[in-house]
């Protein structure tokens, strides 16, 4: 078997697993896509020497060589633009934005070239690439280090969107995510960086794009995140076990193309959604699964929707944790829809 | 005698205190004495918020040791609170000398209910009305086509004054940064960029972020004059930037000055280990050397009105008091609460806006909403 048809395993399969953080497998990934394959190229500003800011690239340079990682001067249209230009013409680069917030300067290429070339062109040109960015608050980082700019890019056709919040998923994602045909903006809940912990296997294995997980099973209710949310949702559901409701808690890990299959199902057995994220509520992208169950599923609902989101305030700094849909927040809204 | 697109930076002040051109009338030793306390007073600054870090009272920090003679001898070449400033982050040293409060920066810094900006930002992204210095945007070389736009406001208007704009050498290499400049050559609007070139953007040095020799080289691609200045020698900053200012005030149009300066310590506090990770010990050293704080003490030396180490002792030690009791009195208005998270978003705050507040307010305060 290739490494391109590795079939996805799960972390409690056979195969050996070790503990790593979230940053360790992404770390993880990138050098053995490094090693699988010579035209994964990784850039980006920092990424060299420094092994970038939260040092997911740490020491891969040293390892592959400055032809294979490197830094680019600071710009991220240029890193995008060039990261699109390079795929065109055969390579895999994986190219790093600092900070999702400073997605912004490169957002013209993201949207303009990498989201588009494919369909333009008729299929003749296509810019298999990944865009790696940390995202999220919760590291009293003040707007412009804590955004969750997910919402814009599921809004362009073109573009994959996904964001882990397991290690297991983090390493799995970008491999498959380097290995396919499309571009992939890859989200890193950069609070989960060190904080999450779990297994992952010794052996290569991808995570389809496009297939949530079930982190919690559950008939009472359903909790559908992605994300750094994810724990806090986590957390709400144990509480809510105390108190004899069973919840069911899926984590989307992509946003586009996203698992209707498994929230359709799961809402339709429980007959209630809370759709939980940290980004601004307004045209936030959980309005599109709520869109999608409330089609689907109206008859079987017991209870409306419920949304748990940040507010549509840029994110402030010395409220980072006000901010946040933390466990009460996301409990309170899974009682609303109990109780409805 | 100050001529744009010089192959050598231009100076007045060897490294060893000697004035190696005829030192202007305006320097006189009251006035260098001055212009080194500003710039003791903006390193101790430096020295006590590096402490504030270590204690977890504030978050973050980037220092701008090593750079005081570029940042302080811009504010003593502008008329401060007439001219318009959109600067970048690590300028407050610049913010200190233009008579921005100290309570003030440190507020900001802390995210307490004395923060005129209210807890938004992260620390040290202040703003300061009264002095024009325009809030701070961490997204790098964002402020440059705003400030193009500040000065052609200012041209539309006719009023006499011009806009500053500063940015670190990486921010040269942004779109935005070209987008501004050529902005502002297009319209020939009052505006005086400023390039705090201190040779490294986090890891990336200036070798890595372009191919061109220096910056202010640049400026001839948007039409407007460069200038190469010594940035670690107060004198040469404030001769040729105040030179430059009366140019563009008085209507010549846009101009670039690059001031060649190091940033001595990390980044960042989230960038410890700068040594260890991406330059050498040996090229700190060799730029420790030019500091500007002592190259103006040396040059009070071979004036003969040398600073004394008491002098010196005492200073530093106001400074600290100084920092101190800002301390105090900012902690002492306490954090903001999550009502101002929903104000100043809108100039009238929307419906969905006030339901949200509600919802929190609920949250907060155990009440049903
Ligand atoms: C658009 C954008 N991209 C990336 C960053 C992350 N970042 C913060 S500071 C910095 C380096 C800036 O270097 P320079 O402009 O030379 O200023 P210096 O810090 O050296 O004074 C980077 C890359 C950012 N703030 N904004």
């Amino acid at each position: 078997m290739t490494a391109t048809q590795a079939k996805p395993q799960a972390a409690t399969g056979t195969g050996e697993t070790r503990t790593l953080t979230l940053i360790q497998a992404i770390n993880e990934a990138m050098a053995e896509e490094l090693a699988r394959d010579d035209r994964v190229v990784i850039f980006g500003e920092d990424v060299g020497a420094r092994g970038g800011v939260f040092l997911a690239t740490a020491g891969l340079q040293a390892q592959f060589g400055p032809n294979r990682v490197f830094d680019t001067p600071l710009s991220e249209a240029s890193i995008v633009g060039a990261a699109v230009g390079m795929a065109v013409r055969g390579l895999r680069p994986i190219a790093e934005i600092q900070f999702a917030d400073y997605m912004g300067p490169g957002f013209d290429q993201i949207i303009s070239q990498a989201a588009k070339i494919r369909y333009r062109s008729g299929g003749q040109f296509t810019a298999p690439l990944v865009i790696r960015t940390p995202s999220g608050g919760g590291v009293k980082g003040g707007h412009h280090h804590s955004q969750s700019p997910e919402s814009y890019f599921a809004h362009t056709p073109g573009l994959k969107v996904v964001m882990p919040s397991t290690p297991y998923d983090a390493k799995g994602l970008l491999k498959a995510a380097v290995r396919g045909g499309d571009p992939v903006i890859y989200f890193e809940p950069k609070r989960l960086y060190r904080a999450a912990k779990g297994q992952v296997p010794v052996q290569d294995y991808t995570v389809e794009i496009g297939k949530g997980a079930v982190r919690r099973e559950g008939t009472d209710l359903t909790v559908i995140g992605y994300g750094g949310v994810m724990p806090d949702a986590e957390k709400a559901a144990q509480a809510l076990a105390a108190e004899g409701v069973q919840a069911e808690v899926i984590d989307l890990r992509s946003l586009v193309p996203w698992d209707r299959d498994l929230v359709l199902t799961s809402v339709a057995k429980t007959g209630r959604a809370v759709l939980v994220s940290e980004a601004p509520r307004t045209a936030n992208f959980m309005g599109e699964v709520a869109y999608v169950i409330q089609e689907e599923l109206f008859d079987s609902l017991l209870a409306p929707v419920m949304q748990v989101a940040g507010f549509d305030t840029p994110y402030p700094y010395v409220q980072d944790k006000v901010y946040l849909p933390g466990p009460n927040r996301i409990a309170a809204a899974c009682v609303r829809a109990l109780n409805y | 005698m100050i001529q744009p697109f010089t192959s050598d930076p231009l100076r007045w002040v060897a490294e060893d205190g000697r004035p190696i051109r005829e030192l202007p009338d305006r320097f006189t030793p009251a006035v260098l004495r001055e212009l080194h306390h500003e710039m003791v007073r903006a390193r101790e600054f430096d020295k006590k918020l590096v402490t504030l870090l270590r204690q977890g009272r504030t978050t973050f920090y980037a220092q701008s040791s090593g750079m005081e003679a570029t940042q302080v001898g811009l504010a003593r070449s502008i008329r401060v609170g007439h001219d318009w400033v959109w600067p970048y982050y690590r300028d407050h040293a610049l913010g200190l000398a233009m008579g921005v409060p100290l309570l003030d920066l440190i507020s900001q810094c802390l995210g307490t209910n004395s923060d005129t900006c209210r807890g938004r930002q992260m620390p040290h992204h202040f703003a300061a009305q009264r002095q024009n210095f325009v809030s701070i945007s961490s997204s790098i070389a964002s402020q440059v086509p705003p400030a193009a736009g500040n000065a052609m406001a200012q041209k539309y208007l006719g009023v006499d004054e011009l806009t500053v704009c500063t940015f670190g050498d990486g921010a040269t290499s942004e779109g935005d940064w070209h987008a501004g400049m050529n902005m502002a050559g297009a319209s020939g609007a009052p505006c005086l960029f400023v390039c705090e070139n201190n040779q490294w953007a986090i890891s990336t040095n200036l070798k890595a972020q372009t191919a061109s020799e220096t910056i202010h080289i640049k400026a001839k691609a948007y039409g407007m004059p460069g200038y190469y200045v010594d940035g670690n020698d107060i004198v040469a900053v404030m001769e040729v930037l105040s030179h430059v200012a009366e140019g563009v005030r008085a209507g010549n149009g846009p101009a670039l000055v690059e001031c060649l300066t190091y940033r001595v310590g990390s980044h960042s506090n989230a960038d410890a280990d700068a040594e260890k990770n991406y330059r050498t010990r040996e090229e700190v050293n060799a730029w420790l050397a030019r500091d500007p704080i002592t190259r103006v003490e040396r040059l009070l030396d071979h004036l003969g009105e040398p600073v004394s180490a008491e002098e010196r002792a005492d200073l530093i030690s106001a400074v600290h008091r100084e920092v101190d009791e800002a301390v105090l009195r900012a902690e002492a208005t306490g954090q903001p609460d999550w009502r101002i998270m929903f104000e100043d978003v809108y100039a009238d705050t929307p419906v969905h806006l006030r339901e949200q507040a509600a919802f929190l307010r609920a949250e907060q305060e155990g009440v049903r909403a």
